[in-house]
């Protein structure tokens, strides 16, 4: 009976239904919204609470609310923390995914022995955890210095060398796939129309391949704002190198003071270009994430 | 006779340039990815005390696996990792399909479930550390308890996979939108023909499809939570309570440098990561770099 009914529902009730499922939709979306933007409304409103009723009144809508919390943070030297990470998290960018590029489209298109093998042994330095590099690095990094001069500790180098090193690995395999799924017979026929290799992949793939390489450069300049564990380690305190996760993830307490409205006033001052950066970029990501790494 | 010389030049030259191409990228990931775990598995065989080095052999590594701290630390590192991996695996399920099926404000949403992935690691974890500080104390005010969320081991670790949670469910649930949208609708459809309910195309059309996008999205959510550092140093700083492997291990780097020991320790944190990570990746062999090498060899 109820099988038939489900079958063959009648007009009435199938739009009784969808509405009832629009409502359901609508209230999911709208769960899903706050749930992602709730705490953003709180630290917006904690940056702007001043003295100690924001330590003690977990009501965030009173106030005073005042401009101070951002006065000190500049105060402390955070926007050359923000300059810092964009410096880092850039040239970061800029070496890795011409370099990806480069071994992505080697992989899938060069003839190669071992194609597999390399592939699944860049995806394997994917797996390895940070804290691995923090004292081997320092010791190499401590050597450089004493045999060549170049202290790569408390310097840009000595952070966008390693992430370039761990971001590689999954931009290759992004593109790998982006590569490979542009058909050959393009190509093939710039070559024969007299295209040497190399024009054939500059100016013939490259283009095709955009999306991959603007999702990949996402990763790697999402991966670059945001890791903690090596410029924690490798650049700690200089305000000259220092990024943002380690300005705000170590912040001092200064005195008896409870530093909580001047975190929240740098949280705000670096989510505001973030969230900017995913407005602009968020096509890219969505298709290169559709068309390239899981492709069903 | 003019026509065999060409492609064999060409296919020389491509060949070199395959190698060119190569050299960059795998110089990179060799010098600072397997030299230095090489060096740190070297260390690990040592006692260091400033410029003194003595060969203990396994010394470190037995210390270790007879340290109730080391034991803390990766039951904590367990908990964490089932527990934060299920519920953003759940709640990034839940929403993907509620974005999927969303009539209006798709992109919007999209873009909104963004912010929280974009946002440093850092900062997630200040928020979201403050509003479970009991002073002021917004979450308890919110909930109406009297829990202090960061001195309580228990409360503390519900409060650190809450924050893990809310920074990484969205993108899995991008990744899993990302395979959702390869899902043909006349599957759909045929299932629907044949009397299945939503309950039961879920299971039987999206479930199986979703595969390759479901492993993609285990893989990096479990691998990264093996070697989380981020929300535990800044929720508990090197106290045993919160500390994952990787705390633990950089607590003995920095805090008090045992240097030797510490390289044992991140060296198993390295093992576990590596071994947990090739289960996954053998798995996925198939579906997925089977499915490029392929296509390559077409």
């Amino acid at each position: 009976m109820t099988a038939a009914h489900d079958a063959q529902p009648t007009l009435a009730r199938r739009r009784r239904r969808s509405a009832v499922g629009n409502i359901a939709k609508l209230v999911g979306l709208a769960l899903v919204l706050v749930w992602c933007l709730f705490p953003f409304l709180w630290m917006a409103m904690t940056s702007l609470r001043g003295g100690a009723i924001a330590l003690t009144d977990p009501n965030i809508l009173v106030g005073p609310f005042r401009m101070t919390n951002y006065q000190d943070v500049v105060g402390q030297g955070f926007h050359f923390a923000l300059r810092n990470s964009l410096i880092v998290a850039g040239v970061t960018t800029l070496i890795g995914i011409p370099v990806a590029a480069l071994a992505g489209y080697t992989l899938a298109r060069l003839p190669l022995r071992g194609r597999y093998l390399l592939l699944a042994a860049t995806l394997v330095v994917t797996l390895f955890p940070p804290v691995a590099l923090v004292n081997p690095l320092y010791r190499l990094y401590l050597e450089i210095h004493e045999l060549v001069g170049i202290n790569l500790l408390n310097s840009y180098a000595g952070m966008i060398i390693p992430y370039v090193a761990l971001t590689l690995p999954l931009s290759i395999f992004i593109l790998t796939t982006f590569f490979a799924s542009i058909p050959t017979e393009i190509e093939e026929a710039a070559k024969a129309d007299g295209a040497t290799p190399w024009q054939a992949f500059s100016k013939i793939v490259v283009p095709l391949a955009a999306p991959g390489v603007g999702a990949a450069a996402i990763l790697t300049f999402v991966y670059a704002t945001n890791e903690f564990l090596l410029a924690y380690s490798f650049a700690p305190r200089d305000l000259n190198v220092q990024t943002v996760p380690v300005f705000i993830g170590t912040f001092e307490r200064v005195g008896y003071e409870n530093p909580i409205g001047q975190v929240m006033a740098a949280s705000v001052l670096v989510s505001i270009p973030l969230v900017i950066f995913v407005l602009i970029m968020q096509r890219w990501i969505v298709s290169g994430l559709t068309s390239g790494a899981v492709k069903g | 006779m003019t026509h065999s010389t060409p492609p064999v030049r060409r296919h020389l030259g491509e060949r070199a340039l395959g190698r060119i191409f190569l050299t960059p990228s795998f110089t990179f990931m060799a010098l600072i990815a397997l030299f230095p775990v090489g060096y740190a598995v070297v260390m690990s065989l040592y006692a260091i005390r400033g410029f003194h080095q003595d060969f203990v052999g396994i010394r470190n590594y037995v210390d270790a696996l007879t340290d109730v701290n080391f034991y803390s630390a990766a039951w904590n590192t367990l908990v964490f990792t089932v527990a934060s991996v299920t519920l953003e695996f759940v709640i990034g399920m839940a929403f993907a399909l509620i974005m999927h099926n969303a009539f209006v404000g798709r992109g919007l949403t999209r873009v909104v479930i963004l912010i929280p992935w974009v946002v440093p690691t850092a900062v997630a974890a200040q928020v979201w550390r403050y509003m479970f500080d009991p002073n002021p104390g917004f979450v308890n005010s919110v909930l109406g308890t009297d829990v202090n969320w960061l001195r309580d081991p228990g409360w503390a670790m519900v409060g650190m996979i809450t924050a893990d949670v809310w920074k990484t469910a969205p993108f899995v649930a991008l990744l899993l939108l990302a395979g959702l949208q390869t899902i043909p609708r006349d599957f759909y459809e045929a299932a629907r023909v044949d009397g299945a309910n939503a309950v039961q195309r879920f299971f039987s059309v999206t479930l199986p499809l979703l595969r390759p996008a479901i492993v993609v999205a285990l893989l990096f959510r479990t691998v990264d939570a093996l070697r989380m550092f981020d929300f535990a140093y800044i929720f508990a700083g090197y106290s045993n309570s919160l500390a994952t492997l990787s705390v633990y291990a950089q607590r003995y780097l920095v805090a008090e440098p045992l240097l030797g020991y510490a390289n044992a320790l991140s060296t198993i944190t390295f093992v576990l990561v590596m071994v947990v990570g090739l289960l996954f990746i053998s798995r996925m062999g198939h579906s997925m770099l089977g499915d490029t090498v392929r296509e390559v060899k077409r």
